[in-house]
């Protein structure tokens, strides 16, 4: 594991091209989006299909920060923690009356909240509109610039990862997973089901929140089209569902194969066929491992091993 | 000697059926109170009121003296009162040890980390005699062991006073046998005070100390179980007017 780790880190000082520095970057972003979502969608069951609004709000927050103080690019990385905050502390607003709906309610109500955020920033003078937000540009060559961004999100990565893993195996995450197997029963476990779901959306909010400040830094534009794309709320959750939900490795796995697949296949095949492609191996995935890529083989060696 | 849980002039309607009328109970430290009635007589009602999952209209419950009436289920579990579903209800994609350690870790035992609370889940499946499946999954086990196992989570929350609701209903007579044998366990081991809901006659007769019996939500009788069983009431509620009057 400490070896992989470093092997990451020191992976821009080997000189690759900036391309794969970026890819990679993509890659980092998608992991850590599907790994914070798991926190309310795979341990809690809830699944929100607008955690992109958490990712735009970051995005949003960090431009103005930026902005408002008129802080050098450096200063509004750092701004991408208040950022973070803000992003959890409206994930408390919405997910209070939000999080008491359950299922497939839950999860239309926080796609229109994502919708109604990205309509927001569209019509809001002062945060740019529809003509978006320019942020100040780093003033380095081209690939210290890409590598500067892919540390952080790496850091970022890791950390998401690393907590999503200590709540999987802490008091509060067998919490959330009694919440997600029967609501009921958890509160007659005296579970503090409402606390912990306002708890783990908040949580699962605010990485979200920094990773849209690394991104508008990284693209120094930002625009309401992009960082609030429904697209990326979905993939988030599909990422996760397809490497397996319920523990913290699912949407590690999940992550990375799909964006390598996705790579792959618009590389090398022709991009109309590489979308089929793409859209079958979900739907072979969701009939055929409901729990995802990595519990279907972990349960099929439990089989062969009895 | 003052109870431990007690009820007063509960009310509970449904629409237009009133579920529990002006309903009185009293639970005394480390009883084992049965109560029976037909069915939709408002006896798993009772248990929801109790346990906060259903609200009622009016009336107060008091649990060691102070009133519990309308805290949220999670508080009132919290306080001690864990309870048993009639339907199964265990955490499915679980194995056992897990859902008996989740009762462990939220309920009054001052254990906050998992594995600790693996190795009390652990005692506690033991205890139900559900040890040698403490790694199956729920779905892996018949309705004896699925019994077993809400009676295990239940404990495994120490609490004060349990509410076990028709334990026994779908057991074949070898099987009561063993879960009368637990309820007595139980007691003794755990000290704690015991209201159950039943059907099978045999399991009240010789667990219980005291009956109540409901009939459409309204208390019929309060008494020792064999007087219980002989009550003209009571039998008129089960069989009809024709059997009571002998």
């Amino acid at each position: 594991m400490a070896i992989a780790l470093i092997g990451l880190v020191a992976f821009p000082l080997f000189g690759p091209p900036v391309y794969f520095i970026s890819f990679v970057f993509w890659v980092f972003l998608y992991v850590c989006l599907s790994s914070s979502w798991n926190l309310i969608g795979g341990y809690a069951g809830y699944l929100s299909f607008g955690h992109v609004a958490f990712f735009g709000i970051g995005a949003y927050a960090t431009a103005m920060i930026g902005k408002i103080f008129g802080l050098s690019i450096t200063m509004t990385l750092l701004a991408t923690i208040p950022a973070g905050v803000i992003s959890s502390f409206i994930a408390i607003i919405v997910g209070y009356p939000c999080l008491r709906l359950r299922g497939p309610y839950f999860a239309v109500i926080t796609l229109c909240f994502s919708f109604v955020s990205q309509l927001t920033v569209k019509n809001l003078e002062f945060l740019g509109g529809a003509d978006g937000l320019w942020l100040k540009s780093m003033d380095v060559p081209v690939l210290v610039n890409r590598t500067i961004f892919y540390e952080l999100m790496l850091f970022l990565t890791v950390l998401t990862v690393w907590v999503s893993y200590l709540v999987g195996r802490s008091r509060f995450g067998a919490g959330l997973r009694a919440i997600k197997e029967d609501e009921e029963v958890a509160q007659t476990m005296a579970i503090n089901a409402p606390r912990l779901k306002i708890m783990a959306f908040a949580l699962s909010a605010f990485f979200p929140g920094i990773a849209g400040g690394i991104y508008a830094c990284y693209l120094s534009y930002i625009h309401p089209d992009v960082v609030f794309d429904v697209n990326m709320s979905i993939l988030q959750v599909l990422m996760a569902l397809f490497g397996g939900a319920s523990s913290w490795v699912g949407p590690v796995v999940g992550a990375v194969s799909l964006t390598l697949v996705n790579e792959g296949l618009s590389t090398f095949v022709k991009a109309e066929l590489a979308r089929i492609i793409y859209g079958l191996l979900f739907i072979i995935v969701i009939v055929f491992m409901p729990n995802g890529i990595l519990e279907f083989f972990s349960r099929k060696r439990r089989k062969i091993e009895r | 000697m003052t109870a431990i849980l007690s009820g007063h002039d509960i009310e509970k309607s449904f629409g237009g059926l009133k579920a529990l009328s002006k309903f009185n109970f009293e639970v005394m430290p480390g009883e084992i109170v049965g109560l029976i009635g037909p069915n939709g007589s408002g006896k798993t009602t009772l248990f929801n009121v109790i346990s906060g999952l259903v609200r009622p209209d009016s009336g107060k419950i008091a649990f060691e003296g102070s009133e519990i009436t309308r805290k949220p289920p999670h508080a009132i579990s919290s306080l001690g009162i864990a309870r048993t579903f009639q339907i199964v209800r265990p955490l499915r994609d679980l194995d056992l040890i897990d859902n008996v350690a989740i009762a462990v870790v939220y309920g009054r035992n001052e254990i906050f980390d998992m594995r600790e609370a693996r190795g009390k889940a652990l005692e506690t499946l033991e205890f139900s005699g559900l040890a040698h499946k403490a790694y199956s999954y729920p779905g892996e086990l018949a309705i004896e062991d699925l019994k077993r196992l809400e009676v295990a989570r239940a404990l495994a929350s120490n609490p004060r006073v349990l509410l076990l609701d028709e334990v026994f209903a779908g057991l074949n007579p070898k099987e009561i046998s063993g879960a009368i044998e637990l309820v007595f366990r139980i007691r003794e081991t755990y000290g704690l005070s015991i209201v159950m809901i039943e059907h099978v006659m045999k399991a009240i007769m010789t667990a219980c100390s005291r009956v109540i019996a409901l009939h459409h939500g309204v208390k019929l009788a309060d008494a020792q179980p064999r007087e219980v069983a002989n009550h003209p009431e009571v039998i008129r509620a089960y069989l009809g007017v024709e059997y009571a009057g002998n």
